[in-house]
Parts: structure tokens; sequence; C-alpha cells
């Protein structure tokens, strides 16, 4: 549906898509957004490379579409640069849990403030279907027709572990939670994750699963322990606020309220401290 | 030379007094021992001595990669005239273990001055003091040595014992006085055995000595480096380290992300808010950051990247110097997008280049290479710079209409604009439209391909009109080329020999400066460059067709040693 936040560029993804559920809770978002004062100019996304990064071209929001696997690297460059803009990424597993995970995992440790929307529909789909970081035992794809050998990795867990002071998970067919979900992980100072089920219509159905298993959570947990165990169901998919903890946040350690973007030495001001500098050499 | 006096003095204590037959008044000390013993600090402590007397020194550290143990030395090389180089054979050589005197006990000019510990070598030759035995009445007797270099330097020199200790108040602050009384006792054993001492001459003027790593520092600051983002490896980790000690001072914020990949991209991600963004690393860090530095040139950031060159391939010689990636530096990343890489042949110039390289980053929008070698970056020299030299482009800003991050211009470049802004900025990794949404389209493609090649014309007629991408030194055949830190060397060697030649050294290797080389095709021509397979010259020839009658490599992890190199150019000069 067009609207105000539609792009001009064609939306290619399979119709039924789970990428359109995640797309419509972020457009729904913005403007909750915008009434928590942030408003769209300060808002800055990236994606990485695979279905999901598309999302980057169907919303008017300024960005760096990056490389597979980076953009949590990218997103913590423009809060350094800038912390004023409020960064948002969207990965795909492979992105996150494949290609990136170093990123994803000093992301959390040093508690950086962006987010991270992973869109986890357990397979590489752009590439036709192979395993992912979180594809099930057994999971059939071009790259290993007998199935899938290798365990998933459990990405909230992970996480979690890891020092995420935000982790949640939502689901691509409750828009309305999802997009509750992303404007309280971009309200919340530090590291926000966000692991998506999304379903892949033509490599990775799993709607039918999801719809009976998820079961919304009011509440965070409120010790790490008992998110980790939240973490770890299958019985039931818990959506919702996992954890959620108040953490100093990384750039805000590493330079105070500096901005590197906005309060930059004018060049006069430079020549004159390189000048002291050198004259205090000498003197040394 | 002629009137003598413009040499070194020599007094013979037990002899007379001579003048030391010396064309040059180049004096070399060398320290040597275990890491740990100081060193380093002994050879800067010597540097600030002679610097003191207004002399121009050069200082070069050798070490391995150890923390404790094996074998350091320090070699500091001093005249009233400029120097370029650390000299091989010193004029005294002080040695605190058995290691370095057997390495070094014949690295003495013809009268030079050999001092060791008698405690750590038995039946050497020359000078021994029993230094660590005098140092075991010390609370850290390790620690303590390390005065020992400049306590004989002074006695060997001629400096009183109350200039010792201004000195060493100075220098060696941390127990101070374990370490005046320390100096004391060696100096006054030094004293009662040397038998030659040397008379440093005054120099004329004095300028601050920095390391290559603080120039290329002070260089990037001064033309607006705002971020700086590195993993450590050697031999680039020495800016990582003085950018963060005056982060305060410059203004500037060092980040230590956790590999090399999210270091060029956290500096592509900071380049987009318009922070002016630069990384460091060497080789294979390098390899590293080649799919990010192919992602700058595809949505034409503005980030410059430290190379700092060390003996490859692979891990190879960390802790040492080679000029092995000229031709990796030329190409990097995948795709045809400008690059920009320039080599600085001096630790001055590398204050220049840095900031110049910052400038052409900013102006063209296209990621570039400061190339260098741990020769340059961790060797010091006295500097005078003139910070009035340094441009900072104001980059070519959006101001009204539409904004589209890749619009189509005369020049290829395209205005900037940073977030937040009302207007929707899009960097785009994929093949974009100008308004950075991906395309596959056909003419699109081709489009900004064009964009990207006319931005590259566009950046050398900028060098050739406004850039010195260039040195020449000297006058009369043959022309002796060569690039980065060899530049240091070659100087040297033609200053200790008095050759005449016409040094030359293109500081921009990409784009190739041919229109300024070009003139020198049919002029009897020589290479000199720290690599073995010769990749100057490879691409002399390739871009200019200059092929040398002669090719004087080293590929040892060594820097030329002046002397041996004005042997070797002797020769091909004839």
């Amino acid at each position: 549906m067009a609207d105000e936040l539609t792009t001009p560029a064609e939306n290619t993804w399979c119709p039924g898509c789970g990428n359109f559920g995640i797309l419509n809770a972020f457009k729904k978002a913005i403007p909750k957004l915008e009434q928590h004062g942030i408003d769209r100019k300060h808002l800055v996304i990236s994606a990485g490379i695979g279905c999901h990064g598309k999302i980057f071209d169907y919303v008017p929001l300024s960005g760096l579409y990056s490389l597979h696997g980076r953009s949590m690297a990218t997103v913590q460059g423009i809060k350094l640069g800038n912390p004023d803009l409020k960064v948002l990424t969207f990965a795909g597993d492979g992105d996150a849990f494949g290609e990136g995970i170093s990123h994803m995992i000093f992301a959390a440790k040093r508690n950086a403030d962006i987010t991270v929307i992973v869109h986890n529909n357990g397979t590489y789909a752009l590439t036709t279907g192979q395993f992912s970081p979180t594809s099930g035992k057994g999971f059939k794809g071009p790259s290993l027709p007998s199935g899938n050998v290798e365990e998933p990795l459990n990405p909230l867990s992970l996480m979690l572990e890891a020092g995420a002071s935000f982790v949640a998970r939502g689901y691509a067919g409750r828009i309305d939670h999802l997009a509750d979900l992303i404007v309280e992980a971009v309200l919340h100072e530090g590291f926000s994750y966000i692991d998506v089920l999304q379903p892949s219509v033509v490599f990775n159905n799993t709607y039918k699963e999801y719809n009976a298993l998820v079961e919304i959570i009011e509440k965070p947990a409120g010790r790490l322990e008992d998110a980790v165990q939240l973490a770890k169901r299958f019985d039931r998919l818990p959506i919702g606020v996992l954890y959620k903890v108040s953490k100093p946040v990384y750039h805000k350690e590493l330079y105070g309220k500096w901005n590197p973007a906005v309060n930059r030495l004018m060049h006069e001001e430079r020549k004159r401290r390189i000048a002291t500098y050198l004259s205090e050499r000498l003197q040394k | 030379m002629a009137g003598g006096l413009q040499g070194c003095k020599t007094f013979f204590i037990n002899g007379g007094y001579g003048i030391k037959p010396m064309n040059d008044d180049v004096f070399t000390y060398l320290i040597g021992g275990k890491a740990g013993q100081g060193t380093k600090k002994a050879g800067i402590v010597a540097a600030n001595f002679f610097s003191a007397l207004k002399r121009n020194v050069f200082q070069m550290n050798d070490y391995p990669s150890l923390i404790r143990g094996g074998h350091n030395f320090s070699l500091v090389s001093t005249a009233t005239r400029k120097i370029y180089s650390q000299y091989m054979k010193a004029d005294l050589a002080v040695l605190l273990d058995q290691r370095s005197y057997t390495i070094h006990r014949d690295h003495l000019t013809e009268n030079g001055v050999l001092v060791y510990d008698s405690t750590a070598v038995k039946q050497g030759q020359g000078i021994g003091l029993p230094i660590a035995s005098l140092a075991k009445n010390y609370a850290d007797p390790d620690l303590i040595v390390g005065v020992t270099g400049i306590a004989v330097l002074a006695a060997v020199v001629g400096a009183d014992r109350a200039k010792l200790d201004t000195l060493i108040q100075k220098e060696y602050r941390r127990s101070a006085e374990d370490n005046l009384k320390f100096a004391h006792e060696i100096y006054d054993e030094a004293e009662k055995k040397i038998t030659q001492r040397f008379e440093l001459r005054e120099g004329k003027e004095t300028h601050p000595i920095l390391a290559g790593a603080e120039t290329i520092g002070l260089g990037a600051s001064a033309a607006g480096l705002d971020l700086y983002f590195a993993y450590p490896m050697t031999p680039s980790t020495p800016i990582l380290h003085f950018l963060a000690a005056q982060a305060k001072q410059l203004g500037v914020v060092t980040v230590q992300p956790e590999n090399e990949i999210a270091v060029a991209n956290m500096a592509i991600g900071a380049a987009f808010t318009g922070a002016r963004s630069m990384v460091g690393t060497s080789g294979g860090g390098f390899c590293l950051m080649q799919e990010a530095f192919s992602l700058a040139g595809m949505v034409e950031a503005l980030v410059v990247f430290f190379l700092g060159q060390r003996p490859g391939p692979s891990t190879g010689v960390p802790t040492y110097s080679e000029q092995g990636e000229l031709l990796f530096s030329l190409y990097p990343g995948q795709g045809e997008f400008p690059r920009i890489v320039a080599s600085p042949g001096s630790i001055e110039e590398a204050f220049y280049v840095a900031a110049e390289l910052l400038d052409l980053a900013w102006r063209f929008q296209t990621p570039a290479i400061l190339l260098s070698e741990k020769h340059l970056t961790e060797s010091s020299m006295n500097v005078d710079l003139d910070i009035e030299k340094i441009r900072a482009a104001a980059p070519d800003m959006h101001t009204s209409g539409i904004y589209q991050r890749y619009r189509q211009t005369e020049t290829g470049v395209s205005p900037l604009l940073f977030p937040p802004s009302d207007a929707m900025i899009k960097w785009n990794s994929y093949e974009h439209d100008e308004q950075g949404y991906t395309s596959e389209e056909a003419d699109v493609i081709a489009r900004m391909h064009v964009k990207r090649r006319t931005k590259q014309e566009s950046l050398i007629r900028y060098l050739r009109e406004k850039v010195q991408t260039v040195n020449e030194y000297g006058t009369g055949d043959p022309c002796v080329f060569t690039f980065g830190s060899t530049t240091m060397s070659v100087r040297e060697a033609v200053l200790h020999a008095g050759l005449s030649c016409t040094v030359v050294q293109p500081i921009y290797l990409q784009p190739f400066p041919s229109w300024n080389l070009m003139k020198y095709v049919g002029r009897k021509a020589v290479v000199v460059e720290q690599n073995c397979t010769g990749q100057l010259e490879q691409l002399l020839r390739e871009k200019t067709g200059i092929t040398p009658i002669s090719s004087i490599r080293q590929f040892n992890g060594r820097p030329f040693n002046p002397v041996d190199l004005a042997e070797q150019l002797r020769k091909v000069i004839g």
C-alpha cells in the first residue's frame, strides 16, 4: 500500500514474504518514534546483503546500504561519528550470525547504542535457499541436499550472554506488536537486539508453525538467567522483550559528551594546538 | 675533508690530540641489550642530548617481536647538517649483554669506542665496565642498567657530571635518585678507563625530534582528522598510540574495534556523518579491509587508509621494514573506482602527505592510501614543520534544490550532505541511481561507471595542476629513482659520499605521475628499493618506459646502511 513512506523503488520480495510484515511494522514505528521526539531526519538506517536488505530501498530514510555481515559495524561508525543520530540496522541471519557474528558479539559486549533487527528466516533466501546459521538440523537446501548436519545457533541466548542490554523477539506475522518492539528498541539507550521470526514463503515457510507457537510475554525477565531460559524455550516461542537493563553506553564511555561530527575543531584551532604540541616537544 | 674541523675532533688522552679524519661530522651512537633493558629509551635520551647541542639526529630502533629478552638496539646518528639515516657503524657502542656484544663488536668506525658489560661478557675487546654487578646493589637491577648508555655517552663526549645530572633528572624521573647514583658510578668507571673522547661541535638550530608515526598523526590532525580507527598491528600501532595519547589536545577520537573489518567499516560509517576518518593497519590487516575499501569506492566515502609495510608475505617479520606492498597498494578492492596512493619520502614529508591525502579523499570522495614502512613510522629525526602549508578542503556541499547523493556533475564529484538533514541521503554499496536507490538498469550501470571514471580524470587533472607529485634532489646523471623511506637512505648515501646524481622520488604512486616523469626518459637510470622483485622498477617501466641500467635492492628487513648504499651507487656512477 502506497503511503508517504513509500519510495519509488520496486518491491521485489516474493508475495507473502515475512519481510513485508517487518517493513510494515517499521513504517508503523516511524511516526510512533516521532511522537517520542525522534524525528525522521535523526533516524539513520543500514542493512546487510540478502532479501532483508532490500528494505533499505523501500523506506525514504537516510542511511548506508552496507556489505554482507558488516552493517552492525557501519552503524556503530555512524553512531561514533555523530551520537545525536539514532541508528538502526536490518540484517539477515546469515549477515548477523554467519559473516558478521564478531561484530554482533562485540556490539553487544561494548553496549554500542544501536538497534539491530535480524530478519531470521533460517535460510539464505536470496542465494536460493542454502542452510544458514539458524537453520535447524536436517534443513534441506541446494548446498546440502541431504539436510543440514549442524545444530542451529540460538541468537537470543547468544546476544544475552554477550551483554546485550535489550533483547526482544518479534514475529513478522504480528505487525503491531513488532512495531512497538522496534519503538522500544530504538528508544532504549544501548545495544538493542530484535530477533524477528520471518517465514520465507519459498524456502522456509514457517507461518503455520509460528502461528501455533508464538506467545506474547508482557514483561521482560528480571534476571539474565531467566531471560536465557525464555530464549531457550521451544515448546512455545515467547515474543516480546525478553530482557532489558540499563548500562553505560559505548560512545559515552569512550568520549563523554563529545560529538566528533558536530564539535569538530576548526582549522585555525587545530593549527594552534599542533603548534603548541610542537613547541612542547622542543622544550622537552 | 680539507680543513679538518668540519669533522669530529678526537682526543687521544694518552697520545696527544688529533683530528679524526672524517669527511663529515656524523657521530653515531649505538646501544644494544635485551628487551626490557631500556635501549630504546637510552636512544631517545641520547637523541635529546645531541639535539640540545643544536645538532640534527636520526634514530632507528631495531627490535624483534617479543617483550622481554631477545636483542634490541637503538642507533642514533647525529650531525650538524641535516641527517636522513642512521649509520650502522658506531663511534660509540654501549653493549649491555653478551648477544649484543657478539653481534655488534665489529660495528665500529675506525676510532670507535666499544663499552660492554664485563659481568656479562668474558674476555671482551674494548672497555669493560662491571655494569650488571654494580646494578645488583639497586632495587631494580634490570631497569637501572638503562641509564648506563647515557652515563657512558656523557663521559665519552666530555660532558661534565653536572650536565649528566641535569639530563638524568629530566629524562629518568622515575626513581631519579637511584638512577643518578648508578649513573655516577658508571660515569666514574668510564672516566677512568676510556682512552678516547669525541668533541661534538654545536649546530646552528634545533627542531623537535619526532617519529614518523607522530608526523603522520599530526598531519592528519592538521587536515581535520576527527576519528582514527585501528586494530593493533606493527608498524601502524605507534600512530594509534600517539593519537590516543594526544586525543584531547588534537580533538581526535581513537577507536580500537574487534578486527580490521570492523575498523574499515566503522570508518566508512563515521565518514557518512561528516566526521573525517582514517584507519591504520599493515599488510595482513589491509587484506581484511579489501571489501570495505571497495565499499568506500562505491559509496564514495572519504576515508584515508594508512598502510605500514613490514616484510611479508603473510605474517612475515612483524617488527622490520620492507617495501613489498607497493604493487598491492595500487589496486586494492574489487571493481573499478578511483584510488589514491602516496608514500612520503621522509619523516617530515609524512606530515604533509598525511594532510594532503585527507584533503584529497575529501575533495574527490574516494579512499586514499598512505603507504609507508616500519622504517619511517618508527624512526625519529628533527623535523621543521610548517603548519601554514596544510590545506583542508571544505568539502563540496549541497546548497539548494533536490538533493541527490550521486548527482552527475562535470567533475564526477557529487555535492555532499550529512545527516541529520531533511533531505534523504542514501549511500549505497549496490550499483545505484543518482538518488542512491539500488539499480540493475543497463543505462544506470554504465552512467555510474562513467561518473567514477570522470572523477578519476578530475583527480588526475588536480594532481597535475595543484599537487607536488614527484620530488627531485640534486643534479646530473644518473637519475636514482626511489620511493618511501628508502628516499632517506638514498639522500643520506648521496650526502655521505658526495655523489653527483639526481634523486627522483615519486610521492604519488596512484594515479602514477607519469606527466612529471617522462622528462627522465632516455637518461641513465638506477632504481633503489627495499624489496626483492623490483616493484618500483616494474611500475616505472610500465608507466613511462624508463628502464634502469642497474637496480639496487635490499630485502633483509633492514633499511639500507648509507655507507654500503653509497658504495653500490658509486659502482654504478663509475
